[in-house]
């Protein structure tokens, strides 16, 4: 059996490796499902989506309740930054940051709080009335509740 | 000793600015300071020149659940100042949310006359073009206003929304008024669609003899009374990029009477993955013999350009423009612009 040159394991490592990641990201994107929390005051139980992407987009500064709502997000860096840029936003984390830049520049809305881990942003929500924020699965921190999208827990 | 005073004020702004950053960012963690900044090069007449743009220092905060707080200030070439630079306060908004989606503003705003003054102000990297529409050059456009504003946003299944903005009119400064007459500025929009907003507006004023126009040394000699009415549509969406505004100015004299301009853009542009958006824009400005307040020089302007976003926080564009002025002549020029957000 003829050995494989070791230039060409090297080139095919580099040609697989990135293959494999991207791979994965795509299992990721598709696999990873989404919930939503918020404080115990302020956001109702349940929500269309639709009415979920109006508020995630700062179009809504208080709930019935009149509690001011507060927008958290993973950081687009993260691999749920990027589903919920993807699912939520329907746009790339790019398009996103430029979003809120340019509400935030034009005054038209209050910038969201963008958290590096799962934990911070469900301790942030659990915190501040009015709290809203986006995950992969709810730990049921106290001050915490799920809201139903579309009559799901997650989506 | 009126530049020193100003410089000791403008100081005064952003020493109270940064001040109430570290207050806040120490109580509510949620202040944001940005900077925009932009360079360009031109070849105009046969000749390559480089150029800074405006450096603009922006802050925001959320004061608390109801206040908050939007401030910027740019720092520009002056030619006239003793450094050649000089530094101004181009808005200072305190935002009070008393219901839902409604809220009053105070302050120093952009007036939101049209689209493009209401939506892209100094960050350069923002703007689809490389420069704003020439219906700014003429004046035509009313930048900034002093005062009190109603404004409402996404309300209804239309997310309409309304700003009516009382201020101290052209010919005012900052902290103080010229004449008893205020100015009103009236806007109305709808959201029908994602990416797309339809806006109409009023501006009224009296401006009054001996005012000075806004960035220039000119001074008119005559009361006049402005009405300005804009239409505009625009639509940022996936693939395509369209904004077109008219904006119809009826400037009245006791000695010339009513004259009426017209002025117009339509930009177009359409994203290639995102990233690369070529696009065009054409503007028209048209004014009525006898037109005393405007610069009044009819003109057409061809400007055909692409961008590359290289992130949300950095732009690269590249454009030709054809400009012909009823005074000037036709003139051909390539600029290239970096504009940056940090």
């Amino acid at each position: 059996m003829k050995r494989q040159p070791k230039i060409l394991s090297i080139n095919g490592t580099f040609l697989v490796a990135p293959l494999l990641i991207w791979a994965g990201l795509i299992i990721f994107s598709q696999q990873s499902s989404l919930v939503v929390i918020s404080n115990v005051k302020g956001a109702p139980a349940s929500m269309k989506m639709a009415e979920l992407r109006s508020v995630m987009k700062g179009e809504r500064q208080r709930w019935n309740d009149g509690t001011k709502v507060n927008i958290f997000l993973m950081k687009t860096t993260t691999d749920l930054g990027r589903v919920t840029c993807d699912k939520v936003y329907k746009m790339s984390s790019d398009r996103v940051k430029r979003f809120w830049l340019e509400l935030t520049f034009g005054g038209k809305a209050n910038a969201p709080t963008f958290c590096n881990s799962a934990d911070e942003l469900e301790s942030l929500v659990a915190q501040n009335p009015g709290s809203i924020g986006i995950l992969d699965k709810s730990n049921g921190k106290k001050d915490t509740k799920v809201i139903l999208i579309d009559g799901k827990e997650s989506f | 000793m009126r530049k020193i005073s100003n410089i000791v004020v403008c100081n005064f702004f952003l020493l109270s600015s940064l001040f109430a950053i570290n207050f806040s960012a120490y109580c509510q963690n949620n202040t944001q300071i940005r900077g925009f900044v932009d360079v360009t090069s031109a070849i105009k007449n046969e000749k390559l020149s480089f150029a800074l743009g405006e450096q603009d220092l922006f802050i925001t905060s959320e004061l608390n659940d109801r206040f908050s707080f939007l401030g910027e200030s740019v720092f520009k070439f002056t030619s006239g100042s003793p450094t050649t630079f000089s530094v101004s306060i181009e808005r200072i908004i305190v935002k009070y949310n008393y219901a839902g989606n409604h809220n009053i503003l105070i302050g120093k705003h952009h007036t939101p006359i049209n689209y493009w003054n209401d939506t892209y102000h100094h960050g350069r990297v923002f703007f689809p073009t490389i420069y704003r529409p020439i219906l700014f050059d003429a004046h035509i456009i009313p930048l900034h206003t002093t005062g009190i504003s109603f404004q409402g946003q996404n309300l209804g299944d239309l997310r309409f929304g309304y700003d009516l903005m009382i201020g101290n009119g052209i010919g005012s400064t900052d902290v103080l008024d010229n004449d008893k007459r205020k100015s009103i500025t009236a806007a109305i929009h709808a959201k029908p669609a994602d990416g797309l907003r339809i806006g109409v507006s009023w501006y009224n004023d009296m401006i009054s003899k001996g005012s000075k126009e806004h960035d220039g040394d000119h001074i008119y000699n005559w009361d006049i009374h402005q009405n300005l009415f804009t239409g505009s549509v625009a639509y940022f969406g996936d693939k395509v990029e369209v904004l077109s505004e008219i904006t119809a100015g009826r400037d009245k004299t006791d000695t010339t009477g009513i004259k009426n301009s017209l002025a117009a853009y339509l930009y177009g542009g359409v994203k290639i993955k995102e990233k690369y958006v070529p696009y065009f824009r054409l503007d028209r400005l048209h004014f009525q013999e006898g037109e005393i307040f405007f610069d009044k020089d009819n003109k057409t302007s061809v400007v055909i350009g692409f961008r590359y976003n290289i992130n949300y926080l950095t732009a690269v564009k590249l454009e030709y423009q054809y400009l012909h002025s009823e005074n000037n002549g036709n003139t051909n020029s390539v600029t290239a612009q970096v504009a940056i957000g940090f």
